[in-house]
């Protein structure tokens, strides 16, 4: 199926006849991957399903004060990325835990919940993952499972090119580590 | 040696293209294709995270999402106008009786009150007072009788000279 241009979903969002059809175009377009972006930070499907539906009103509600000089799937990507970060400080503080809690805590979430198939290489990297900050956590999941290039990650965080690439080379080097730590060499 | 001085011009040649490189680059550049190296290895192996989600899951968010948004009804909100309804001449009617009725009661009872509060507050001040100090005062105090300024057979005297026995008779 074509994929529709951001650019056609803004003409018809600001037709008020359209608005309805360019939502459910820009759903299309756009659910599946916001999901997976929330939910390789998150871990959990439900935290992961409740955050992507609070995105999504939050697109509906101002995408028509969305300034077109910003692309529109970065400018989802921000508002799903600021949900995730406000969503895990949240967690830190109700539960009075440090970062390295909630790293354990997710990694027990990933290991005991009923949507994670993966086989025991997959099951580590996303441990390896967990170990990581979570802006290196995030920056790495946005250039190796989303695919990213720099210049839109840079868009999206508010991050220089070069601290973005400096970011993914230490959160690699760190995994890297960890993988041989749990002889697992590749 | 020619060939030295030929290598030098292409060198300077090759120096005068107008590239430049940001500050750093080739000592992080090794580095970055490490880093890459490394990726693409995990990439080899691990293609996706693992991480699954319920059967037919992305038709029904798309459902709640549209829920959410397109089908939630925009609240309007309820405009009342104040100034031509019937309802606020009857308010404004009710206020001024209220306020004139308020009025009244409180003057007519003023008065009242206040006499009411000066007695009970000499009452007050009576029953503040010991019981014994009062009976002391009222039996210690020289209570003096008016002296008359004429006797007795003076005043018999004049009323006898001065009224006849039967105007005596008739006031008595």
């Amino acid at each position: 199926m074509k994929q529709v241009e951001d650019s056609e979903i803004l003409e018809k969002f600001a037709n008020t006849k359209t608005r309805n059809e360019a939502f459910n175009l820009l759903l299309n377009k756009y659910q599946q991957k916001i999901y997976w972006h929330i939910r390789r930070m998150v871990i959990d499907h439900d935290d992961a399903d409740d955050l992507v539906q609070d995105v999504f009103v939050k697109v509906w509600k101002n995408l028509e004060s969305f300034r077109s000089d910003a692309q529109l799937y970065t400018w989802i990507y921000r508002i799903a990325t600021n949900e995730c970060i406000t969503f895990l400080n949240k967690k830190k503080q109700r539960n009075n835990t440090s970062l390295d809690e909630v790293s354990d805590e997710l990694s027990e979430t990933l290991v005991a919940s009923s949507y994670f198939n993966g086989d025991k290489i997959q099951l580590k990297l996303q441990q390896a993952l967990l170990t990581l900050p979570e802006k290196q956590r995030l920056i790495f999941n946005m250039k190796y499972f989303d695919e990213l290039k720099y210049e839109e990650i840079s868009e999206i965080t508010g991050t220089s090119v070069g601290a973005l690439k400096a970011s993914f080379h230490i959160a690699v080097k760190k995994i890297e580590t960890f993988m041989l730590n749990e002889d697992i060499t590749f | 040696m020619k060939q030295d001085f030929e290598n030098d011009e292409w060198m300077k040649g090759v120096r005068e293209t107008g590239f430049t490189t940001p500050a750093h680059y080739f000592d992080e550049l090794s580095e970055s294709i490490n880093a890459r190296i490394s990726a693409e290895k995990f990439k080899a192996v691990i293609q996706n995270d693992g991480h699954t989600v319920p059967d037919n899951y992305f038709e029904k968010l798309q459902a709640n999402i549209l829920a959410k948004t397109i089908a939630e009804p925009v609240a309007k909100p309820k405009v009342v106008r104040l100034w031509n309804s019937s309802l606020l001449k009857y308010a404004t009617a009710a206020c001024f009786l209220l306020v004139t009725g308020l009025g009244l009661y409180f003057n007519q009872r003023n008065p009242v009150q206040q006499t009411a509060s000066t007695d009970l507050a000499t009452d007050q001040m009576l029953y503040d007072i010991d019981e014994q100090v009062i009976i002391d005062h009222i039996s210690s105090a020289d209570i003096i009788q008016p002296k008359s300024t004429a006797a007795d057979t003076d005043l018999e005297n004049y009323i006898l000279t001065n009224y006849s026995q039967s105007e005596l008779a008739t006031s008595l």
